[in-house]
């Protein structure tokens, strides 16, 4: 993404988080059972959606760079900065579903399938970037840590259709219903809702596109340390260079 | 000549770091998943379902679920008697505790615990948990802001 397409993302991001943000607290009526709770609605599903993006993107770049004819350091980056996000999502899904589950069901957390099978996905993708600081060279590192998220993004359906497979104390889906209807959000509580998920699904793309970037520095950087290291060493002039 | 590089400290102590964090991780994975598949995919038995294994469940300890039949709920010294519904399939529950804050008729909500005897249908808990739909209705659909900025 060229550079101003990533900056007018970003703007996109902060202006309809800031409405979303005014329409959520200000402008949209409480619900007819939750009440004020119902606001959550603006901040829970829309990160959700972001997580199952974000590991959505991760699964497809791995893919892309285990194959042989699309292998590139790009598909690399693309997928860790997709999980860095996803994880980062996926945290604040737990935090802000436990925020919202006390005062509506009467707990913070229940191990129900919805639920157990989110966290499954937080810990497996956490263990995904510590996969990546374990060492080796740049290659193994990637292609590693492509598989295990390959393996990783096997719980993001899990966790969407958990509610749907069994019985669970987390309702349903609101939106991304099997029929893509959806099931009764009304009104400006259903446009506030639309709104967050492009605000947030915009802010996911900033960041990731700004990762990225960094990732591409710092691997320039590595790069050149090293190229610029072999260079002083072969200076030294005892070294004989040894064809692979 | 050459000769073998030892490790740098600073490596090893990485590795091991990250070795240690990877091990906390697989542990957590673990444990998620013993807690998970122990507790069952199916976190409750709606009223039907109880009702339809009866026999098996006898006075064993369980989550029902079923919707709260509205104007059947009586404060008690303890908590709260009530009945829970699914279609024309009913059980009466005695609560021990406070409810939570969402509790009223017309609700759904999953409650723990058991039968009180092997064949009657009251059963005993001591915890209500609401389970809301995913539907969501303004409180006040008809209300309008006056000229004067007052909500009537």
């Amino acid at each position: 993404m060229k550079r101003y397409g990533l900056t007018l993302t970003g703007a996109l991001a902060a202006v309809t988080l800031a409405l979303t943000a005014i329409f959520g607290i200000l402008i949209t009526p409480p619900d007819v059972t939750q009440k004020e709770y119902a606001r959550f609605l603006y901040l829970h599903p829309p990160m959700a959606w972001v997580a199952y993006l974000a590991f959505g993107v991760a699964a497809l770049s791995s893919i892309l760079y285990l194959w042989p004819r699309t292998r590139r350091a790009y598909f690399d980056h693309l997928a860790l900065a997709a999980v860095e996000s996803g994880v980062l999502f996926t945290g604040l899904v737990l935090v802000t579903g436990s925020m919202w589950a006390e005062p509506v069901w009467g707990t913070y957390w229940v191990w129900d399938a919805r639920l157990t099978a989110t966290a499954l996905m937080f810990v497996m993708f956490l263990g995904y970037l510590a996969l990546r600081r374990m060492g080796g060279t740049t290659e193994q590192i990637a292609r590693r840590a492509a598989i295990v998220a390959l393996i990783s993004s096997i719980n993001v359906p899990l966790v969407h259709f958990s509610v749907l497979w069994w019985n669970t104390l987390h309702q349903g889906p609101s939106v991304l219903t099997p029929g893509l209807s959806s099931q009764g959000v009304h009104g400006a509580m259903a446009w506030t809702m639309l709104l967050s998920f492009v605000a947030f699904t915009s802010l996911f793309v900033w960041m990731v596109g700004r990762r990225i970037r960094l990732e591409q520095l710092r691997s320039g950087v590595g790069n050149d340390a090293l190229n610029d290291a072999i260079a002083a060493r072969l200076a030294e002039g005892d070294v004989v260079e040894v064809s692979a | 000549m050459t000769s073998e590089v030892a490790q740098p400290r600073l490596a090893k102590r990485h590795r091991l770091r990250n070795v240690s964090a990877l091990l906390v991780i697989c542990g957590a994975v673990m444990f998620l998943l013993v807690e998970g598949i122990s507790g069952s995919l199916n976190f409750y038995e709606s009223v039907g379902e109880a009702l339809h294994h009866r026999s098996e469940l006898k006075e064993s300890t369980f989550r029902l679920e079923g919707v709260v039949l509205p104007g059947s709920i009586v404060a008690t010294n303890k908590g709260a008697s009530f009945t829970l519904v699914e279609g024309n399939k009913r059980i009466d529950v005695v609560n021990t505790g406070t409810p939570p804050q969402l509790f009223q008729g017309n609700i759904p909500v999953v409650v723990s615990g058991h039968f009180t005897s092997e064949r009657g249908n009251h059963f005993v808990s001591n915890q209500i948990l609401v389970k809301h739909s995913s539907s969501y209705v303004a409180a006040h659909p008809d209300r309008v802001k006056a000229k004067d900025g007052t909500v009537r």
